[in-house]
Order: structure tokens, then C-alpha cells, then sequence
């Protein structure tokens, strides 16, 4: 097989955008539903454009960028949760979305039980989720408190259990989306040393706004902004170039809506 | 530390175009599928008083109303020797699976909304785990069937044999609509409102507390439009026997529509479900 020579790049990105449909008005989505053959109703919103971006084997990216930038689109898109609209992704190798799996756990059912919930989400066969427990259980340290409802859970303990999940689901691509900012120091730092191994066998997409940890665990960083790759390198001139960039456009608040108007007119 | 036993991962995704692994992903996520369905059932009785209990108290009461209001003020008539009671019992089994598959499976993407938005797998495995809650319901009632027809002292023959195919048709004749609202219902939330409805509606327009053969028989074939007729008559003829003969025409007829819903469920189904985490 050639797999000696594809497996070498694990996600590779040509050119993805993705749009969502904006509505100025509520009833433009009832015309674009009755209508929509004749004339769009909606401006498109990219969110992503033509992000290009080839990680290889054993690559620790960091993602840098500001809130709403596209960082999170990107990483939902290389997880295989939502459809660019064009543009081609491959992805080669098994994906644990770490922060994403803390929301999906079922607020009624006991840790114990989502755990096997999350494990086969994740891909994982419930044998060997089963022969995992007990690691899974020490690893997210969170004691007596495995076999009551979900619900009774602090963040910072259901961030633990998600984390331990994805930590022994053998993934080949690890994505950290902001999960560690909520456990406790001591935990943060059990992490970031189980990364810091995981980093030896396997690929990450790190995206944190602690520029400390992106220092620590990534080889390269990519810094986002308004769906493009502005910057892309050493993650020690990246971090520099994007701080200098936060010191001059101050925290603007029309940011968000202002990039609207601006995308809009240029979609039409 | 990557076990070397799991063949590779591979995820390839190109705008516009149909992913052409995806039953082979299906295949991959079927421990997903059962330990869904096992979570279906935990949850379903979770916090309630009685428990599993609801499954036998609600078939039970809807039995005697039905028996009280369709056999005796109405004086509809039974099918051969059959006693009413069982009769109507007969007929309620394959509708209250078929209704709270269809109910529950069209929800389905919507309650689990949180899997959907956050992780990858196949998503029709959703709909499809909440098969195994409606069945479990069915088993309390087939045993409530048996305790029914031995009150009446009702003997089954070997027609009885075919009643899991009858079973397996009850759920295909839901799980066809269902897929089509459950998609449709993620875009359009407006369906939340229209599947309550046709099930309330269901109930009347299937010969679920009649025979139907009070229908006049130039409509017969007309009526097995609804596919809940055949799967309702098959199971009189599984249970009853020779007392309900099975209206060949009419069953091929449901077999149809049924086999025309399927399709175009999971076609919508497929074609939309990549686009559900953008709208949930």
C-alpha cells in the first residue's frame, strides 16, 4: 500500500471555505424556502476562505486568533462535523475532539455511563472501553462522583471525564479546543504533560489563548483571522506578530457586526 | 502507542459530493448503535415512580376504553369467533409501535443535539437506536397479549409463527416516515407540531380499535393506502388465525408504500444529515 507516503500528511486542506446563509430579515427565510429557485434571499457569510493548510505526522499546530475568527469552524470542519462549501479536506487517522465531548454527555446518566457512551462515539468498541475503565476513572480523578448523574457535575469535573475519554481513545489527531482553561491548575498541568507525551506519536491542533502553552507544545502556529491564514511559522514570531496586532486594533466592538456589513456588500 | 491492529482512519471530504464511505462508516459505528439504544431505554424511565411499569398500564387502559367504546356502545363487530378485547388488543400492539417509533425516532436528531453538533458518526444511527425503545415497550405488551388471550381462553396456531415478520414490518412501515421527519424537522422545526398529529389522526384513520373489515369492501384496497391496515391485519391473522383472514391485494398495496416511504426516508435522511450541525 502507499501508505508509507499519504500517511506522512495527515490533514491536508486545499482552498476550504465555508459560508453560512445570513437573513436580514426573518421572512427572507420563508421566501428563500418558497422562492429559492428564483433568487437567494440570504448574503453569505464566510466564516472560512480558502484556508490552505497541510499538517504532517507528528506536527503540534497551535491556532491562534481572535473570538469568531473561524478557529472553531476550522477544527469542526476537520472533524468531519459540518461540510465545507468547497474546497477539498483529507483527513487521515482518528480524530478526538477533546472539548467537544464534554458537551455531549447525557445530563441523566452516571459518568460510568458516558463514559461508554463517549468511548463509542469516539470510535471505540465497548470491550475495550470496558478493559479502559479504571484508567479512564483514575485518570479524570473524580472519584465517588463517577456514578452520579452528570448533572451534578461541576465544569471543571466534566472537563476532567472528557478529557480522560479522549486520552484513551488511541487517537491519531488530538484537537484541543480551549478545554483545559476550566480545571484546576493541578489538572491543567496533568494535561499539558499527557499532551506533551501524546505529542511523540501523534498529530495536535491546540487552540488556546494561553500563548505560554502554545509556546510549550506546539512546532508550528497559524494565526486566523477573518476565515484567512494571516500568519504561519515558528510559533515563537507568530505569537510576536499576532500580540503587536492585538496592541494596535484595540478590542473593536463593531467588530463583529461591522465585518457583517463589510462581508455582505462584498457578496453581492 | 496507536494499536497497530485498527486499520487507519481516513476521512475525505470535498464539497458538494456524497461521501462514498459512508456504510462502511455505518458498519464501523455499530457498537454506537446498541449502546444508543441502550441509552434510550435507561433514560426512558428514568425518574419515574412506577417505571417499566407505564409500559403496561398504558396499553392496558387504552384495551378496555377501546373495548368499552368500539364493542359495546358502538356494537362494531368482531372477526369471526375472536373476542373484542383481543381483537382490539391485537390491533394496539403494532400501532403503539409503530406511533412511538415514528414519534420518537423524528425527534430524534433534535433531542440529541449536543452528539450532533459536536462529534462525527453516521447520523442515521440516531433514529434508527430508537427502534430498540419501542420494541422493548412491545415485549411488555406482547405479555399482557398472553395473559388477555388466556382470560378469553384463546388458543393461537402455527399462524403465530409469523408474527416477528409482522414485527419487523410494523417498525420498516415507521421508520420510513420517521427518517424523512426527523431530517426534515432539524430545518423546519414546524414538523414538531405536525408528527403528534398525525399519529392522533393515525389512530382513527387505522383499523387499530375496529376491524377492518367494517370497511366496505370497494374501498378495501383504496384503504390499504395506509400502510398501518396490512401490518394491523397481518397481525390479526398471525394471532387470530382463521378467524381473520389476510386481504392479499390490500397487504401488497402497504408492502408498496411502505417499501416507497423507506426509500425516500433514507434518501432525505442521507442528503440532509451533513448539514445538520450547521442548523441545530
Amino acid at each position: 500500500m502507499s501508505s508509507s507516503t499519504s500517511s506522512e500528511i495527515v490533514v491536508e486542506a486545499k482552498n476550504l471555505g465555508k459560508a453560512f446563509q445570513l437573513y436580514a430579515h426573518r421572512n427572507d427565510w420563508l421566501k428563500q424556502v418558497l422562492l429559492g429557485w428564483w433568487k437567494a434571499y440570504f448574503k453569505p457569510f464566510w466564516v472560512l476562505r480558502d484556508i490552505s493548510l497541510e499538517v504532517k505526522k507528528g506536527e503540534s499546530i497551535g491556532i491562534l486568533g481572535r473570538n469568531g475568527c473561524g478557529k472553531s469552524t476550522l477544527l469542526q470542519v476537520i472533524c468531519g462535523m459540518t461540510l465545507p462549501s468547497h474546497g477539498e479536506l483529507r483527513v487521515n487517522g482518528r480524530i478526538a475532539p477533546v472539548l467537544a465531548l464534554g458537551s455531549t454527555f447525557d445530563m441523566e446518566l452516571s459518568g460510568r455511563e458516558n463514559v461508554l457512551i463517549g468511548g463509542a462515539v469516539l470510535g471505540l468498541k465497548r470491550s475495550e472501553v470496558l478493559r479502559k475503565f479504571d484508567s479512564i476513572a483514575e485518570f479524570a480523578g473524580i472519584g465517588e462522583y463517577m456514578d452520579q448523574p452528570v448533572k451534578h457535575y461541576s465544569m471543571g469535573m466534566r472537563t476532567r471525564l472528557a478529557f480522560s475519554i479522549c486520552a484513551h481513545v488511541e487517537a491519531e489527531i488530538l484537537v484541543v479546543d480551549e478545554a483545559l482553561s476550566v480545571g484546576d491548575a493541578a489538572f491543567q498541568r496533568k494535561c499539558l504533560d499527557w499532551i506533551d507525551n501524546f505529542r511523540k506519536t501523534g498529530t495536535l491542533l491546540f487552540v488556546s489563548h494561553s500563548m505560554a502553552e502554545v509556546r510549550r507544545l506546539c512546532t508550528r502556529a497559524i494565526w486566523i483571522e477573518e476565515g484567512r491564514i494571516r500568519e504561519q511559522g515558528d510559533p515563537n514570531d507568530v505569537i510576536r506578530s499576532y500580540h503587536r496586532a492585538l496592541l494596535v486594533e484595540k478590542d473593536d466592538v463593531q467588530r463583529f457586526s461591522s465585518g457583517n456589513a463589510k462581508q455582505a456588500a462584498a457578496g453581492e | 502507542m496507536i494499536s497497530s491492529d485498527r486499520p487507519s482512519q481516513r476521512l475525505i471530504l470535498e464539497a458538494g459530493r456524497a461521501d462514498r464511505q459512508y456504510w462502511r462508516d455505518l458498519w464501523r459505528y455499530r457498537e454506537l448503535f446498541f449502546i444508543l439504544a441502550w441509552r434510550d431505554v435507561a433514560v426512558r424511565y428514568k425518574q419515574t415512580v412506577i417505571g417499566l411499569a407505564w409500559a403496561f398500564v398504558r396499553p392496558f387502559i387504552t384495551m378496555v376504553v377501546f373495548t368499552i367504546v368500539f364493542g359495546k356502545l358502538a356494537k362494531l363487530p368482531t372477526e369471526g369467533a375472536a373476542p373484542y378485547a383481543v381483537l382490539v388488543f391485537a390491533g394496539l400492539l403494532p400501532w403503539t409501535l409503530a406511533s412511538s417509533i415514528l414519534s420518537d425516532a423524528s425527534g430524534s436528531v433534535l433531542t440529541n443535539s449536543q452528539l450532533v453538533s459536536k462529534v462525527y458518526f453516521p447520523r442515521i444511527i440516531i433514529p434508527f437506536a430508537t427502534v430498540m425503545v419501542g420494541l422493548v415497550d412491545f415485549c411488555v405488551s406482547l405479555v399482557i397479549l398472553a395473559g388477555v388471550m388466556l382470560w378469553y381462553g384463546v388458543v393461537p396456531d402455527w399462524h403465530i409463527l409469523m408474527l416477528p415478520l409482522f414485527v419487523a414490518l410494523a417498525v420498516l412501515v415507521a421508520i420510513g416516515p420517521a427518517l424523512w421527519a426527523a431530517a426534515i424537522v432539524v430545518k423546519y422545526r414546524d414538523f414538531r407540531f405536525v408528527i403528534p398529529f398525525v399519529v392522533q389522526i393515525g389512530l382513527y384513520v387505522s383499523p387499530v380499535g375496529f376491524s377492518a373489515k367494517v370497511v366496505p369492501p370497494e374501498w378495501q384496497l383504496l384503504y390499504s393506502i395506509n400502510p398501518m391496515v396490512g401490518v394491523i391485519d397481518g397481525f390479526r391473522w398471525a394471532i387470530l388465525g382463521g378467524d381473520s383472514p389476510l386481504y392479499l391485494p390490500g397487504f401488497a398495496v402497504s408492502l408498496l408504500v411502505t417499501a416507497f416511504m423507506l426509500w425516500l426516508g433514507i434518501r432525505t435522511f442521507r442528503r440532509t444529515e451533513r448539514g445538520f450541525a450547521d442548523l441545530i
